[in-house]
């Protein structure tokens, strides 16, 4: 048993791969906790930084700067009364948000967050997290249905049709990005994993690929992706001024927290798309100029340097914060986060799991440049209408997208 | 369409520009949010707010010389003053001085029409009240002047 579990790691493959199912419910716990993690900081971050592009303050009272804001934000929806309209087509009403969120979190199977740091690799890998993340507009198109009332429905019927339009671009970019793979081994590979690999033997980003070609590919694909995890400034399934809440108008408490719970994992799993095809997956930058064991140390002590530097933001406000009994409890609990913080900085310094952690770490830090980009988006361009993004989509994209795929394909033929 | 409105456009210049706006309000030196309760307003000097009853900041005595002016100049008569005859020195005492603040809307007339300048408006904002009984300013209410709480941050 206990060979079982440690002998896993002696192996350099996916516990998918190795055929550990121990291990693989444990990268599935991991991946849930860290997910959900991620979209309460989310949460946070969204409302800090948006606030900030619109000269606000953002939360401030509930932790210092707020911090505590997305667990008071949890404690005030699962209290919430959970309302389901008289009219509502029951079953299919409760059934859609749970269809979200398994949708959201099965695609986070094939993402790999590093070399063996995935739960498992499939040959069809890309194939499946495209094909599992668009059936969310089955869970849109459920709550739009169920719920029974005209702007539910509107918001739903808006989400199926702009689905549809941009998945195909987005298709067309991903399968520019497969073809590059090809240029390797002759043929071309849908893995996750292998998909980075190809980057790793070509010595090089498929964004610089072809150098416009995979830029404008991946432009596509950054469009196309904030079209489907309907954000703005495609955001016209839940358009606020026209719709109040879209397809989620009916829904109330622990069931609308779910849609926002999907919304952020589909978000974070399409970026890392991106990141796999794009932009190199777990690879650190300059692989190729800046090589050696030496240079390999130097960068997998990054992690550790940014938990030391997070801990040192916490400290420096917790040193600022004035003398004041109603802010003990609160200085307290800063303190306490700082050196929590640094213990957390000090552990990854320890060579076994640094090496182990390098990897996922500058693939969430990649990830994490494209969640910036969603609130930046979101602060800056107002909303599409609905024949502009339909134009956008079909007369734009999609030709846009077919033109540099036989650019792709003729170019790579010329080199093979 | 010219050449360059082309280039703007597929270049997307305009978004970027857009971008670069937002960007740039990060600072958080651009915020001028006040943090209410931990940090009083600036209210305007000429801000007319809860009344108080001023004293002799030496002995401690009223200024009122309860003449009635204040009470009579109220268009909505909501001061009320009564007085008795000092024996000994035969001026007018004030015993009990009532302001109701559930119609006042603070005209200032009353501090206008005052000619020792005991009857004052301060620059207090703060009287919202869980019942009406407390609307009623007695005369101890309001020699003590508004009581605002202090948060620290």
């Amino acid at each position: 048993m206990l060979q079982y579990f440690t002998g896993y790691l002696n192996q350099n493959v996916t516990p998918g791969e190795a055929g550990n199912a121990l291990w693989a419910l444990i990268y599935i716990l991991i991946i849930f906790a860290g997910v959900s993690l991620i979209v309460m900081a989310m949460n946070w971050i969204e409302r800090k930084v948006l606030a900030h592009m619109q000269v606000r303050l953002g939360p401030m009272r509930v932790g210092p700067h707020g911090l505590l804001q997305p667990i008071a934000d949890a404690v005030k929806l699962l209290t919430k009364e959970d309302i389901i309209p008289d009219q509502a087509d029951k079953l299919v009403f409760w059934m859609a948000p749970v269809v979200i969120v398994t949708v959201a979190f099965t695609t986070y199977i094939v993402v790999p967050f590093g070399r063996t740091h995935a739960v498992t690799d499939m040959n069809i890998g890309l194939l499946f997290m495209l094909g599992v993340g668009s059936m969310s507009t089955l869970g849109v198109i459920m709550a739009g249905w169920a719920s029974n009332s005209h702007y539910p429905l509107l918001g739903s019927l808006r989400s199926s049709a702009q689905m549809v339009s941009y998945e195909i671009a987005m298709g067309m970019a991903v399968v520019s990005a497969v073809l590059m793979t090809s240029l390797t081994s002759g043929t071309g590979t849908l893995s996750m994993i292998g998909i980075v690999e190809a980057q790793k033997a070509q010595h090089v980003w498929f964004i610089f690929k072809f150098f416009p070609l995979g830029l404008i590919a991946f432009f596509i694909f950054a469009v196309a992706m904030v079209a489907e995890t309907n954000r703005t400034p495609f955001d016209l399934p839940e358009a606020e001024s026209e719709l109040t809440a879209g397809f989620h108008t009916e829904y109330s408490g622990l069931r609308w927290s779910l849609f926002m719970l999907g919304e952020y994992a589909a978000m974070v799993a399409v970026s890392s798309i991106a990141v796999t095809l794009w932009l190199g997956g777990w690879m650190r930058p300059f692989p190729n100029l800046l090589k050696g064991a030496a240079w390999d140390t130097a960068f997998s002590c990054f992690p550790a340097l940014t938990f030391f530097l997070l801990a040192a933001m916490a400290f420096r406000t917790f040193v600022r914060m004035p003398k004041h009994p109603g802010l003990r409890m609160e200085k307290l609990g800063l303190g306490g986060f700082a050196a929590l913080l640094g213990l957390i900085g000090l552990v990854l310094l320890v060579p076994p799991v640094r090496e182990r952690i390098t990897d996922i770490y500058w693939f969430m830090l990649k990830v994490s440049v494209f969640m910036y980009l969603y609130i930046w988006y979101r602060g800056t361009f107002p909303r599409y209408r609905f024949d502009q993004l339909m134009k956008l989509g079909w007369k734009f994209m999609i030709p846009t997208g077919i033109v540099v795929l036989i650019l792709t394909a003729l170019v790579g033929l010329r080199l093979s | 369409m010219s050449v360059s409105q082309f280039f703007r456009r597929v270049l997307l210049l305009d978004l970027i520009k857009g971008l670069s706006v937002t960007f740039r309000y990060q600072q958080p030196k651009h915020i001028y949010t006040e943090q209410y309760p931990l940090e009083r307003p600036k209210i305007a000097e000429r801000y007319r707010g809860l009344h108080r009853l001023n004293v002799n900041p030496e002995t401690g005595e009223t200024l009122c010389i309860a003449c009635n002016l204040c009470a009579l100049a109220c268009p909505e008569k909501l001061i009320k003053v009564s007085s008795e005859r000092d024996a000994a020195t035969g001026r007018k005492k004030l015993t009990t001085y009532t302001v109701d603040l559930s119609r006042c809307m603070f005209c200032g007339l009353c501090e206008d029409a005052c000619s020792t300048d005991a009857i004052e408006l301060t620059q207090d904002f703060e009287f919202a009240l869980y019942s009406r009984d407390g609307l009623v300013l007695d005369r101890e209410q309001l020699e003590r002047g508004p009581q605002p709480t202090v948060y620290e941050k």
